[in-house]
């Protein structure tokens, strides 16, 4: 078999189009195709091509207090008009500390970011306070190839939010969360795409599990599984086995969940069954009839107890990604 | 085709404005002042010792979620207030279950769905407030979303602009939104607002 024919067996096999081999194949320009082709999907979907490579953790927490310490913690910073030094450092420190303390705030759709800090710190710590002191400092920066530069409405906004508890004090995590809110776009956010004040409660903020997926591939190169979707619940008919399978140290499993079953906000009996909320599984256990699940969510754990079925009602995405 | 669109619109606008559920006593604080600072008062007293929040999700206020707070981890119950699990839940945990059964007792009594402790910074430092959310008697049409009245018990006096609207500080006009509602002024410590949600 000739060069030629091996390479028409080829493009018949990956379903190229048959006209090609009507046609006078000519090497060069088919290879000239299939570079631009190459070209056109990195350029466009970069998250396809690097996505799955796994990766460790590539930084520790002392390298990030070792950088946190070769820097001047006292320089304000015009960019960020309402951020306090004090409370930007003593914030990267807690988060370095205690990675759980990640806390996205009350009445706020911060909580897909705060899933999505919960893996960034998994991986590299020292990455995200280089990035937050970067960005923090010149307005600009860039993390694991993802390049911010939030807009002027944002960089205000930034230690100016009130009364969404701890978050009030925490002026990195305002910064992360607003950036991280501005940068990344799912379907959700076409009606309202610019900041505005208050917008970190409405659609500008929000997350589908398309867009939270992305993220967490962007942000930490995880290779990733997932299965359910916005709307649609996973069509996995025992979820404690299936979850229970994929659980191990070398996976982060989040949820995506309608949480307001569990946190009724009113006595109505007709709802509308859609998820509201992302958790992050840390532990599922079988106790007699019921499932026990520990979570993580707004800065902290939670354990709660529930029978099967009403698990299996409120899980509309579960999204695993693999260290 | 112009005058049956504005009939349309003239019917369609009556039936919103006819439909929208109606609270029948609107200064139900005032007639029930006692019974809601007395609740306020139990449960920051409680509160204090060891954290939780209650919340009714039934509608006859029998079943309560229960948000046992410790540093490392918050516990999720929902129990039926009359089972004995309740008792023996919150003794496994150490809270004082004889005064949150009173709680219990007088929230029941009082159409309390919710209550809640929230924090919240002030020039750096932590304040408390502590939210309360009622089951009015309402006049409800099919469709129309639930109404609930939720006050706020703050520990220090606030702002409120000309129209009785909750302000962030005395320096600004901006008004202080919490759970995305605006609230208005009862007293210079306690606020309320009608809200869709009672949490």
């Amino acid at each position: 078999m000739t060069f030629k024919q091996k390479l028409a067996a080829c493009l018949l096999r990956y379903k190229i189009n048959s006209s090609y081999l009507k046609m006078n194949l000519s090497v060069v320009s088919i290879f000239r195709r299939l570079s631009l082709m190459i070209i056109w999907v990195l350029f466009f979907y970069p998250e396809y091509c690097f996505a799955n490579f796994p990766t460790g953790s590539i930084s520790t927490k002392q390298e990030a207090f070792d950088f946190l310490n070769t820097i001047d913690q006292n320089k304000e910073s015009n960019l960020w008009p309402n951020i306090k030094p004090k409370l930007f450092y003593d914030n990267l420190k807690l988060n370095l500390e205690n990675p759980m303390s990640f806390y996205p705030g009350r009445s706020t759709n911060f909580c897909s970011y705060g899933a999505v800090s919960y893996l960034v710190m998994q991986c590299d710590p020292l990455g995200y306070v280089r990035f937050m002191y970067q960005l923090y400092a010149d307005g600009k920066a860039n993390y694991n190839g993802n390049y911010f530069h939030p807009s002027a409405a944002v960089m205000k906004a930034a230690g100016s939010l009130r009364f969404k508890g701890v978050l009030d004090i925490r002026h990195a995590e305002q910064m992360w969360f607003l950036v991280l809110a501005d940068k990344f776009k799912g379907y959700l956010n076409i009606i309202n795409k610019k900041f505005n004040p208050g917008d970190e409660n409405t659609f500008w903020a929000s997350t589908n599990l398309a867009k939270y997926n992305r993220m967490v591939r962007k942000m930490c190169h995880y290779k990733s599984e997932s299965v359910g979707s916005d709307l649609i619940k996973p069509g996995v008919k025992d979820l404690y086995s299936y979850l229970n399978k994929r659980m191990d140290s070398t996976t982060i499993v989040t949820l995506y969940i309608n949480n307001r079953i569990i946190h009724k906000k009113t006595h109505d009996k007709v709802k509308f069954s859609i998820p509201t909320h992302y958790i992050i599984l840390r532990e599922l256990v079988k106790v007699n009839d019921l499932l026990a699940i520990r979570y993580w969510d707004y800065g902290g754990e939670t354990l709660l107890q529930l029978y099967p079925d009403l698990f299996k009602k409120i899980v509309f995405g579960i999204s695993i990604f693999r260290k | 085709m112009m005058r049956l669109f504005l009939l349309i619109l003239v019917v369609v606008s009556l039936l919103h404005v006819s439909c929208s559920t109606k609270i029948v006593s609107n200064n139900i604080y005032q007639l029930h002042k006692e019974t809601f600072d007395s609740i306020e008062n139990i449960y920051e007293k409680l509160n204090a010792k060891k954290p939780f929040a209650i919340a009714f999700t039934d509608k006859k206020l029998n079943v309560a979620l229960f948000e046992l707070v410790s540093d490392s981890l918050t516990r999720i119950y929902e129990i039926d207030t009359h089972e004995q699990r309740l008792a023996d839940t919150l003794a496994v945990y150490k809270y004082d279950t004889a005064g949150i059964a009173v709680l219990i007792r007088k929230m029941q009594a009082a159409k309390v769905t919710w209550i809640n402790n929230y924090d919240y910074w002030v020039n750096e430092q932590p304040q408390q407030m502590i939210y309360l959310s009622i089951k009015p008697v309402t006049i409800r049409y099919p469709f129309s979303p639930p109404k609930y009245i939720t006050l706020a018990y703050f520990r220090t006096p606030q702002s409120f602009d000309e129209k009785g609207r909750l302000l962030d500080n005395r320096r600004t006009k901006k008004i202080r939104k919490l759970n995305n509602q605006t609230f208005y002024k009862i007293t210079d410590r306690i606020c309320y607002t009608i809200a869709e949600k009672y949490r």
